[in-house]
């Protein structure tokens, strides 16, 4: 693979871009790499400027939806309540929203779209960002209801930062951001020391590098393997359109009151096949029932959470074998 | 024609076993307590007599097709069907006790191995699953569903030899002249093992602990099944291999005993053991690495150390237990306390707990599917299961008190259109056993239970809630968390004498604890 000539829009959603904004797009995910250009980061490289051999390995990193810094907090209805209570707690690079209709769970939807983009569609192009917002979250959406003078403002009446049980358009927890997802593959390229001994798990590392919160599922996993890949030598880099991605939903497992295969129910839609960033769990009114009706291990769906637990999130690293003799750095 | 006879019936004899008993290229048949030697099979008998049903059987050693090696198999089984069978689907998994051991120790012994798994019955789970140490060696292990009588079929090969032996069938592994021989020593129920179940399923390769290039060998590491490993490693092998395959067979296995759900159980005590007795065990640890634990402000321990996973399972439907911790500095004055070492008994040693912190025994997902059938069919209802597992409930494993309760299963159990007098029976037969038993005996204990009656789930309850409190103050101190600390080696120590599952001392840390002593968990919190 040559020098990449541009970044990619996310998911390759590319016709929702014109040429201009596409490009506004690559000098974005770009200048996110330029902050990485210091010495120290010689093994994190932008694929835009270096090239990606042929025999670069792909390496899929996959964790669970659900956050997992909750686990172990309560008992398994107390933290499926607390993570589907407030998106805040959804931290793994990926959000649900609950959708009930007297009670009963009709829809579960997943995002993993990064806030970055509609920063930039904010910028670039207020009707594409308009016309997304009203396919995804109804046709009551006005522009200014997104923006705050000519800034675009992420949480907002569509996209409710604070409650799994509104609107969903968008990742809007904190740490769930491109840019925090190249910061954490940059600075995990960085090999680490205490007291002479090198710092290889993923609790240690992320601890000693300052990497997040140790239990979460997604960063020190990240950060581990980015960390374990820089100690061979070898270059990295996120792979090419960056983003974050739903890679599918385990129903092994679970069951419905009619046999139907639980995995009819799981719709992908945004992104394109590999790179969905918008799926979600209903069961057609045809049936009779509803997602509160379908089981995992025999418990009832109550909660979104329960889902998000089979949901795979997925980042791509590209390794690239290379001879680098990395020192290693004290903790921070 | 027939080997010498055998007399040891253990898994050891497996793996002990000359290669050059096995004739090449030839099916034999050895199953440990009902055959008394070694048989050969030609290709007829083995069709006739074996039964096998299993796409190993019928892809290969029915077709005179003997593999030396698991990557053999694999590479047959790329060829079958069409280009959507699942049997061309390979997934692998990595594992070792060892794996963690950082990466530049030299001379520990890691333990590390491959578990490929292929097709997709319509039960749910992989056909066909192999262990191996080495994809390009012999010394197979694999286990193939079999598709006409269900239940899976062991087989394995010795040494570099193409002789193969079916050592027998899940069923023969609940079955009284077979059970607890052969394959059926480790898997006691018949069941595919993966002991680490759970999050974060210390030493396997997963989302909580990746296994690190640098611990392989040089060989290995740019060996196919290692860089073609599953992306979700042990979360996908929980969720899509070992749950779906335990829970199939317990389906089936209680589809024979009670076909179209009526019938007579002949034995209920051997479903009965596993519900009040610990057969086996899974292993779960807190989710904070052994090395972080005195830097953490508190650490998480396992719920189902404390409380029966059972009990909060929908089929009871009793109140989940809440979280429970200990403060960091706590755990790690206990570590210093009681000399914990993280060893291999040679090359490595390092102070402090094993790569998870706190791991110990629970309850086995297969003894709780058992649980869920029982229920199911009919052959117990919900408030006699729920007093039986709340006898001795600050127990979860190991316990004397509630395998008392065994001496009063009725000798047969009928169940007809999903009910059974079964549980009736039995509550009857331990309720008078427990006029004539001393003070605090577990029969009169279960009596209490049992006369909870229609209030039972409230009853149950405020005991465990009153419980967990006492849990939570015992947790705070020192001398409180210590004691539950020697419960813990206890439980560890019934695990490394009883079950043939602890096969590396990595498995566990080391401690000063003498490997007799027992400790055990009361209600009120405290530990006798």
């Amino acid at each position: 693979m040559p020098v990449l000539k541009s970044f990619s829009a996310p998911a390759k959603l590319r016709d929702e871009l014109t040429p201009a904004t596409r490009r506004a797009w690559s000098a974005k995910v770009g200048g996110m790499f330029d902050d990485f250009k210091a010495p120290r980061y010689r093994q994190f490289y932008d694929p835009t400027a270096a090239d990606t051999p042929s025999d670069a390995d792909v390496v899929p990193v996959l964790w669970p939806a659900f956050p997992a810094r909750l686990r172990g907090a309560g008992s398994e209805e107390a933290i499926a309540r607390e993570a589907d209570r407030s998106r805040e707690q959804q931290d793994e690079y990926c959000e649900w929203s609950v959708e009930r209709e007297q009670g009963k769970i009709t829809r579960i939807t997943f995002t993993t779209e990064i806030p970055e983009y509609f920063e930039l569609l904010a910028a670039h192009d207020q009707a594409r960002l308009l016309a997304i917002y009203r396919q995804l979250a109804g046709p009551g959406v006005k522009i200014e209801h997104l923006l705050t003078g000519k800034q675009y403002r992420p949480k907002n009446r569509w996209n409710r930062g604070e409650e799994a049980t509104g609107g969903l358009v968008h990742l809007t927890q904190a740490n769930n951001t491109l840019g925090a997802a190249v910061v954490l593959a940059a600075e995990a390229t960085i090999l680490r020391e205490r007291d002479g001994q090198p710092i290889g798990t993923k609790q240690e590392l992320a601890g000693c590098a300052g990497l997040g919160h140790p239990r979460r599922n997604s960063d020190p996993q990240i950060a581990a393997i980015v960390n374990g890949a820089a100690s061979t030598g070898a270059s990295l880099t996120l792979q090419d359109p960056l983003g974050l991605y739903i890679h599918r939903l385990v129903t092994d497992g679970m069951s419905t009151p009619d046999g139907t295969d639980p995995q009819t129910f799981w719709k992908l839609e945004r992104g394109s096949p590999g790179r969905a960033v918008r799926a979600s769990f209903s069961v057609p009114k045809a049936k009779g029932y509803t997602v509160s009706e379908v089981k995992i291990a025999g418990r009832p769906i109550r909660f979104g959470a329960q889902l998000a637990d089979r949901v795979r999130v997925r980042l791509t690293a590209i390794v690239k074998p290379g001879n680098a003799r990395p020192r290693r750095h004290p903790c921070i | 024609m027939s080997g010498p006879v055998v007399t040891d019936l253990g898994c050891k004899f497996f793996r002990e076993l000359p290669e050059t008993t096995l004739k090449r290229k030839t099916i034999h048949r050895f199953i440990a307590g009902q055959d008394t030697a070694i048989q050969e099979l030609t290709l007829a008998e083995a069709k006739a007599k074996a039964e096998l049903g299993d796409v190993f059987a019928t892809e290969f050693l029915l077709k005179g097709v003997f593999p030396k090696t698991s990557g053999e198999v694999l590479a047959r089984l790329k060829k079958v069907g069409g280009a959507g069978d699942p049997l061309r689907t390979h997934r692998f998994f990595f594992l070792g006790e060892g794996s963690q051991v950082p990466p530049d120790t030299t001379g520990v012994q890691r333990n590390l191995r491959f578990l490929a798994v292929t097709g997709k019955s319509e039960g749910g789970g992989p056909d066909l699953m192999i262990s191996t140490f080495h994809p390009d060696r012999g010394d197979l292990e694999l286990m193939a569903w079999d598709r006409k009588r269900g239940g899976f079929n062991y087989y394995r090969t010795v040494g570099d030899t193409t002789g193969w032996i079916f050592a027998g069938n899940s069923r023969h592994a609940v079955e009284p002249k077979t059970e607890g021989n052969g394959p059926f020593q480790t898997h006691t129920s018949g069941n595919f093992i993966m002991k680490e179940l759970k999050a974060p399923w210390i030493n396997w390769d997963s989302p909580d602990a990746s296994i690190s290039p640098k611990v392989l060998p040089a060989a290995f590491r740019d060996h196919p099944w290692f860089r073609q490993r599953e992306s979700g490693g042990a979360l996908t092998c929980e969720l899509e291999v070992a749950r779906p395959s335990i829970t199939r067979w317990t389906k089936a296995r209680f589809e024979q005993l009670l076909p179209g759900g009526n019938g007579t159980i002949e034995r209920p005590r051997r479903i009965m053991e596993q519900i009040l007795g610990t057969p086996t065990v899974n292993l779960v640890s807190s989710f904070t690495e052994g090395t972080q634990v005195a830097r953490a402000e508190s650490v998480d321990l396992p719920a189902t150390f404390f409380v029966d996973e059972a009990l909060s399972n929908p089929m009871i439907g009793l109140e989940g237990p809440p979280g429970f911790a200990v403060p960091g500095k706590v755990y790690a004055q206990a570590l210093k306390t009681f000399k914990v070492r993280w060893t291999d008994g040679g090359n490595f040693t390092r102070p402090g707990d094993t790569h998870f912190a706190f791991v110990v025994p629970e309850r086995a997902f297969e003894d709780i599917e058992v649980l869920r059938r029982a229920l199911k069919t009919g052959l117990i209802g919900e408030r006699f299961a729920a007093s039986l597992l709340m006898v001795d409930f600050p127990n979860p494993v190991y316990s004397a008190r509630r395998a008392k309760l065994l001496d009063h299963v009725p000798a047969k159990a009928i169940v007809e259109a999903g009910k059974s007098t079964f549980g009736q029976e039995m509550a009857k037969n331990i309720l008078a056993a427990a006029e004539a038993s001393p003070a605090n005996s577990p029969e009169r204990e279960f009596a209490e239970r049992w006369g909870a009656g229609a209030g039972w789930k409230a009853a149950f309850n405020k005991t465990l809630a009153g419980y967990y409190r006492a849990l939570g103050r015992t947790l705070k101190a020192q001398g409180g968390f210590d004691r539950i600390f020697r419960v813990a080696e206890s439980r560890r120590n019934r695990m490394r004498a009883e079950t043939p599952l602890v096969e590396s001392p990595l498995l566990f840390a080391t401690t000063n604890v003498a490997r007799s002593a027992r400790a055990s968990l009361r209600p009120d919190g405290t530990v006798v």
